[in-house]
């Protein structure tokens, strides 16, 4: 744009209009790498002999000519330089920013030199600086550096560009004026600062462009999770989704009602979800259900939210990654089930072991379990008294005990039998006094039928020897208290037998001179009287029998026994039926055991008044583990009702009122008593009754 | 001697069994001696004409109806004896068996007592009549 001014000084106007011409051609440079050529085209324009431009890498810190005109190869190959070659004049140069023409004194017929540096450089703040309020800016810095140039840190600590350097090399025309030199120094400052815009705006090209790169690869990122993932603004408002959120949230392109449905109700399920974690401003999350828009099928989602904020710090919304748990979540409930079961059977074993436990502790008796080689393995406590404790100082007394239990396990683990019982006899480990104990023992197997474990348990049995010590004890006092009452019997019946014998006699020297009605009373006396003699005679057989002991036969005593009642019994109507065995002879009294049976076989004819049948029976019979003489003696009679079982051996109790001295039984207990044998009795009232006696065998 | 009664002598040292002993058998009709002693039967013993003895076993001062009836025996041998008692030892039992001397238990059956003496004097009849003839 002329003014009137400039026309008029036409002297000045040329060099003006062509600074203008100049500037708009440099204006017209659309990249920066146009503007050397183009700046080297005006200066040879201005008359200068030649020119080029070297910038430098600061990369490599190599400094190369990029652009020349009117330079021979030769000259362009001599200008490669580096940052750190300061002898060169050019490189010294740029690194005082300050224009120099060399040499300083030209040499006639020399050409000067012209050497002008180049840096991005400004008066003012780039925009960017100037909207961020930014204190520096690398093109202001530049442009008041008045002393060497820092050139590795050529990049702006607010736009974090890097800046350019280079070096304008031009060889003057002859006899360069020092107007010339300042027109040439103004021409390539104007380049510079066209150079600098061209190379902003290339910088945020290139910005730009790897932005555009970075979210290109972001959203490929972003495309290949499976996992929906949503951005939402400050309102839960979506600005983007993957293909995976979409299918939840974004209603297809064709569209029914149900997949209309389910989206909408995703959508209002996902905004309450995020309002509600919204609130809690870091990140958080939260299992939901959604709807699959597509297949229909519910999914349990695990919502993982997180804000995102701007460069500013300020929230502008959040971003929602969701995780398909439902696989997770089913695996969870099974391997919950599964630990419950696992729980459950658990406590079954435990409550199995406990009960074990609880078995062995309240068995009360030591218990020992040994392996296959009759090595312990495991003992209770009761047990660990006797043996005392591997770890514990063991005593005498506990390794005799040991001692003899290996010897007893030993041979049982070792035997063939499964099962085992013998005495064996311990000591107390508190008084040390020897203890009878019956060892009982089992096999456990293994599957292949080997001994794997053998179980013993040790039963105390002093309590059971006191127990049979006590009964025996009773039994001698039985004995002897039944032997007491036979000698007192005979005494008394002693005694009164001879008052008694002169009694019967008077009653016998009287019966013919008795009155016709005294003879009742005459009867009474007769009849009581025959019975006291009946009692005393019982009484007098009693204390008679107690001696004589020697090896009974008992089949001729039933014979001898028979024999003596045969008459009575046939005369009753009784049928005798007899069993006799071959027998061994037994100890005792043959009187008493012919006492006890004419005791029975009279009680039995008694029973009998309408006659029967009397069976004898006599056999060897097993009773626990020694053999007896059985004897039984059944008959078909009136039997003994139940009021009398109880009482039926007792002394003076009867069934046959004035005619018995209810002493009989009593004196059957008595004998085979003291015999060491046993009386059992089976009656049924009107069926018959049968008594079975048992004798030891003489061994 | 009365050819027609038969002379029994008992002995007993208790007297009221004795008396009415001796009641009894007079009431059967025999002619009966009594002895409340060993020494009184020896006594009467020696006298003669006993057919039959009865003798309790157990008499006063450790004398035995068997030591009465050995003596009686060792007059006439063939004198018939008959032991009764309250209580006898089976080495008494057993003595009396081998002697050949019947044994009575007190209480005795008088019909008992009664069958063993007609027996016994019936025996003493025939074998004194095989004798005799």
């Amino acid at each position: 744009m002329a003014s009137p001014q400039m026309r008029m000084r036409s002297e000045a106007q040329q060099p003006a209009e062509r600074e203008r011409k100049a500037g708009l051609r440099l204006l017209g440079a659309e990249r920066s790498e146009e503007i050397f050529p183009l700046l080297l085209e005006e200066i040879i324009s201005l008359g200068h002999r030649a020119g080029f431009v070297a910038r430098v890498d600061f990369e490599t810190s190599a400094i190369t000519p990029v652009a020349s005109l009117n330079c021979t190869r030769g000259f362009l190959q001599k200008q490669h330089t580096t940052l750190f070659a300061m002898e060169n004049p050019m490189v010294r140069i740029l690194h005082t920013l300050k224009p120099e023409v060399i040499p300083d004194k030209p040499k006639p017929g020399a050409n000067s030199l012209y050497v002008h540096p180049l840096v991005y450089r400004n008066r003012n703040n780039c925009w960017e600086a100037e909207r961020a309020n930014a204190s520096t800016c690398l093109a202001v810095a530049n442009f008041h550096c008045k002393q060497r140039l820092n050139l590795p840190d050529q990049i702006c600590a607010t736009c974090d560009m890097r800046a350019y350097a280079a070096v304008v090399c031009v060889e003057l025309k002859p006899a360069a004026k020092a107007s010339d030199i300042s027109q040439l120094g103004a021409l390539i400052e104007l380049a510079n600062r066209y150079l600098s815009r061209i190379f902003k705006v290339e910088h945020y090209y290139n910005r730009m462009t790897d932005m555009e790169t970075t979210i290109g690869q972001m959203r490929t990122v972003l495309e290949s999770m499976a996992d929906p993932v949503i951005l939402t603004d400050g309102q839960h408002r979506v600005i983007t989704q993957n293909k995976a959120a979409e299918r939840f949230f974004k209603l297809p392109d064709e569209v029914s009602e149900g997949r209309v449905r389910a989206v909408e109700l995703n959508n209002l399920l996902f905004s309450a979800a995020l309002s509600s974690m919204a609130v809690a401003g870091v990140d958080s999350s939260r299992d939901m259900t959604l709807v699959d828009a597509i297949e229909g099928e519910e999914v349990l989602f695990e919502a993982v939210s997180a804000p995102s904020f701007g460069a500013d710090g300020r929230r502008t919304g959040m971003v929602t990654v969701m995780r398909d748990v439902t696989e997770l979540r089913r695996a969870d409930e099974e391997l919950r089930q599964n630990y419950e079961l696992l729980t459950a059977a658990e406590e079954v074993v435990r409550q199995d072991r406990d009960r074990l436990n609880l078995i062995i502790e309240n068995v009360g008796d030591p218990i020992v379990v040994c392996d296959k080689d009759a090595k312990i393995v495991l003992v209770d406590p009761l047990a660990q008294e006797l043996f005392g404790e591997e770890r514990s100082e063991r005593r005498a007394v506990h390794m005799r005990n040991q001692a003899k239990l290996d010897a007893y396990i030993a041979a049982f683990t070792y035997s063939f039998s499964d099962r085992e019982s013998a005495p064996l006899h311990l000591f107390s480990p508190g008084t040390e006094a020897e203890v009878e104990y019956d060892a009982r023992s089992g096999k456990i197997y293994d599957e292949r039928g080997m001994v794997a474990y053998t179980v013993t348990v040790l039963r105390d049995l002093s309590a059971v020897r006191r127990l049979e010590q006590l009964k025996m004890e009773r039994r001698m006092l039985e004995m002897e208290k039944f032997a007491v009452a036979g000698r007192m019997a005979g005494t008394i019946a002693h005694e009164v037998n001879n008052p008694m014998e002169a009694i019967k006699n008077c009653i016998f020297l009287l019966q013919d001179s008795i009155q016709e009605q005294a003879q009742p009373v005459y009867q009474i006396l007769k009849t009581e009287t025959e019975r006291v003699a009946r009692i005393v005679r019982q009484m007098l057989g009693l204390y008679r029998n107690t001696e004589q002991v020697g090896n009974v036969d008992i089949n001729t005593v039933v014979e001898d026994t028979l024999m003596l009642f045969a008459r009575q019994l046939d005369r009753s109507g009784v049928r005798v039926e007899k069993e006799l065995d071959d027998l061994p002879p037994v100890v005792g009294s043959a009187d008493q055991i012919r006492q006890i049976l004419s005791n029975l076989v009279v009680n039995a004819k008694d029973s009998m008044a309408q006659g029967g049948r009397l069976r004898i029976r006599t056999r060897i019979a097993k009773s626990g583990l020694r053999d007896m003489i059985a004897i039984t003696i059944g008959d078909s009679g009136c039997g003994i009702p139940p009021s009398m079982v109880n009482t039926m051996f007792e002394p003076f109790v009867t069934t046959k009122g004035e005619r018995g001295t209810g002493l009989g039984l009593w004196i059957v207990k008595g004998i085979i008593e003291n015999h060491g044998g046993k009386l059992k009795v089976r009656s049924k009232v009107d069926h018959g009754t049968v008594f079975r006696m048992e004798f030891p065998l003489v061994q | 001697m009365s050819a027609s009664k038969p002379h029994i002598l008992v002995v007993d040292d208790e007297p009221n069994v004795l008396v009415t002993y001796r009641l009894i058998l007079q009431q059967q009709g025999y002619e009966v001696s009594a002895a409340i002693s060993s020494e009184e039967a020896r006594n009467c013993l020696q006298k003669g004409g006993v057919d039959l003895l009865l003798c309790d076993l157990s008499l006063e001062k450790q004398q035995s109806g068997f030591d009465v009836i050995h003596f009686g025996r060792s007059l006439e041998p063939k004198l018939q004896a008959v032991l009764l008692t309250g209580y006898a030892s089976a080495e008494a039992n057993d003595r009396a068996e081998h002697e050949s001397i019947p044994v009575l238990f007190k209480p005795i059956d008088i019909q008992q007592l009664l069958q063993t003496i007609a027996d016994l004097l019936r025996k003493n009849n025939e074998s004194r009549q095989a004798h005799g003839t």
